[in-house]
């Protein structure tokens, strides 16, 4: 059968998902709740170390740049297996905590090493202006440097985000019934007897629409996100 | 500021390492609540294991192949964007959605287009006589995953080397326009060599992610048909998660690391001597 060109649009798929026999509304919160905590605690996180990074004067430094980078790169799939037999140990399998670790060991070192170079390109020159004024070391980089970082921050809190909304590898293994992500879902409904199309692109569709528009909403820093630091 | 970054990174990432390391020698199928020590039992297994070897053999296709092709589209259209007047911009921001696009529903989609019943890409290769099922054939279905891996990862490409191209000096261009070079000529003898630490870096980045994942193939063909697309990373999630064999899993997700680890010591070097 040739595709057709013309159609006739219907949000009855859409409609269905969300009406209140589908369990599509509660996935969907699964998905935001793990990505948005997991992205708040690597901002956290990754910003403090990432500024003391910038800053301060390490020996061995390339080890410890090293160290966060292959933390950030590890094939999923080698990181999975020991993180799966420690929940396992631990009854986390199946919890929203486990998942939200499990997207921090991602995240974080992400967050860590791009807001260290961020915090690279602010001149110390400015803190230091700032301390002389009477600031302490803390004060000096919450009102002088963090706001001159902000949109670098803005930029690595998205793409965090995105790290994590876009999972499946680990949202497979690491969920339950209850815990099941956007994706999973996607996933369950080719997987089972009777391919549901339909059902399964607006899924998709969903999945795809957010992370489009803050993709744009970025783009300027992607190049730097996404090459790790490396070009800017 | 640093202490407690640095103390959670470790627990999210030493620990996991060790605890790998320590299944690798634990006899860990049988009773998983009781692993009991197992000698070098695994790693010699693996190494005897042909689809072991098999599957590091398609990985390498995968990766070797994939990124070729990506490193030749993604700096061809940097090149071609780089020399357009007008609207770099908008062309650059339709270019790179695909990035955005979740692995797992690009594997939804290649799957959907390329179904012999409903799929688009099936009807239109049924009309110049394929019609073959794409995904469910051995020849075709590892040209089929890489070509989804090129569509969604070309553009990183593109917009890094597009970064490195836009930050190239003028002088030497000009130089090159005063001494009368043609096209060519400046592209092989003064721009690709000053972007080429750009085009590295690019490489190194894809060839640690194009490890990572697995999505698509978990979402496509499983490995299949004929274990024709398992790749290392679909091994292990086998070896694991199908057969619950956790230890030679490790002894596996081990080996992964080693090679990862030799990648990220490349970019760590070049990425250095940038900052400098």
């Amino acid at each position: 059968m040739p595709p057709k060109f013309f159609f006739k649009p219907t949000f009855d798929t859409y409609r269905q998902m969300f009406s209140s026999t589908g369990n599509f509304g509660h996935y969907l919160w699964n998905s935001v709740v793990a990505s948005v905590l997991s992205t708040i605690i690597s901002l956290v996180l990754g910003t403090l170390g990432g500024f003391a990074l910038a800053r301060g004067n390490f020996k061995r430094e390339s080890d410890l740049s090293f160290w966060v980078i292959s933390t950030r790169m590890a094939p999923i799939p080698a990181v999975m297996l020991p993180l799966y037999l420690m929940f396992s140990k631990l009854g986390l399998i199946g919890t929203m905590t486990g998942l939200v670790f499990a997207y921090t060991t991602f995240n974080l070192p992400f967050a860590l090493w791009i807001m260290m170079t961020f915090f690279r390109d602010i001149p110390p020159a400015l803190e230091e202006a700032g301390m002389v004024d009477g600031c302490s070391k803390f004060e000096a980089f919450w009102r002088v440097t963090l706001p001159m970082a902000a949109p670098g921050l803005v930029a690595t809190g998205i793409l965090c985000l995105m790290f994590a909304w876009n999972d499946y590898s680990f949202a497979s293994v690491f969920t339950g019934q209850s815990t099941q992500t956007v994706p999973v879902a996607a996933s369950l409904l080719v997987s089972q007897e009777g391919v549901q199309w339909g059902q399964a692109m607006a899924t998709g569709t969903i999945i795809i629409l957010p992370m489009v528009i803050a993709g744009i909403f970025v783009r300027k820093y992607l190049v730097r996100g996404l090459s790790m630091g490396a070009v800017k | 500021m640093l202490t407690p970054s640095i103390v959670i990174l470790a627990v999210i990432s030493m620990v996991p390492f060790f605890y790998m390391i320590y299944a690798s020698l634990m006899n860990y199928t049988v009773n998983p609540d009781q692993p009991t020590f197992y000698q070098l039992h695994n790693w010699v297994s693996i190494l005897r294991d042909s689809t072991y070897w098999h599957s590091w053999e398609r990985t390498a296709i995968f990766v070797i192949i994939g990124l070729a092709v990506e490193l030749l589209v993604g700096t061809g259209i940097a090149l071609a964007i780089y020399h357009i007047p007008k609207g770099r911009n908008l062309i650059v921001t339709l270019w790179m959605l695909p990035l955005f696009v979740a692995p797992i529903v690009t594997g939804l989609l290649g799957r959907f287009l390329l179904n012999t019943t409903y799929g688009m890409y099936a009807w239109f290769l049924q009309l110049v006589g394929i019609k073959t099922d794409i995904l469910g054939t051995t020849s075709t279905a590892m040209p089929a995953i890489i070509l989804m891996d090129v569509w969604e990862w070309t553009p990183l490409i593109t917009i890094i080397v597009l970064a490195g191209l836009q930050s190239m000096p003028e002088e030497p261009l000009e130089a090159a326009d005063v001494d009368g070079a043609n096209y060519w000529a400046k592209l092989r003898y003064v721009i690709l060599p000053l972007v080429s630490r750009t085009i590295v870096v690019a490489l190194l980045i894809r060839s640690m992610d194009i490890l990572r994942y697995v999505d698509t193939i978990l979402i496509t063909t499983e490995g299949g048909p004929a274990d024709s697309t398992k790749t290392i990373g679909y091994y292990l999630v086998q070896v694991a998660f199908q057969f619950q064999d956790f230890g030679r899993a490790a002894a596996i997700g081990f080996t992964m690391l080693i090679v990862s680890i030799f990648l990220g010591r490349t970019f760590i070097r070049i990425f250095a001597r940038g900052e400098q």
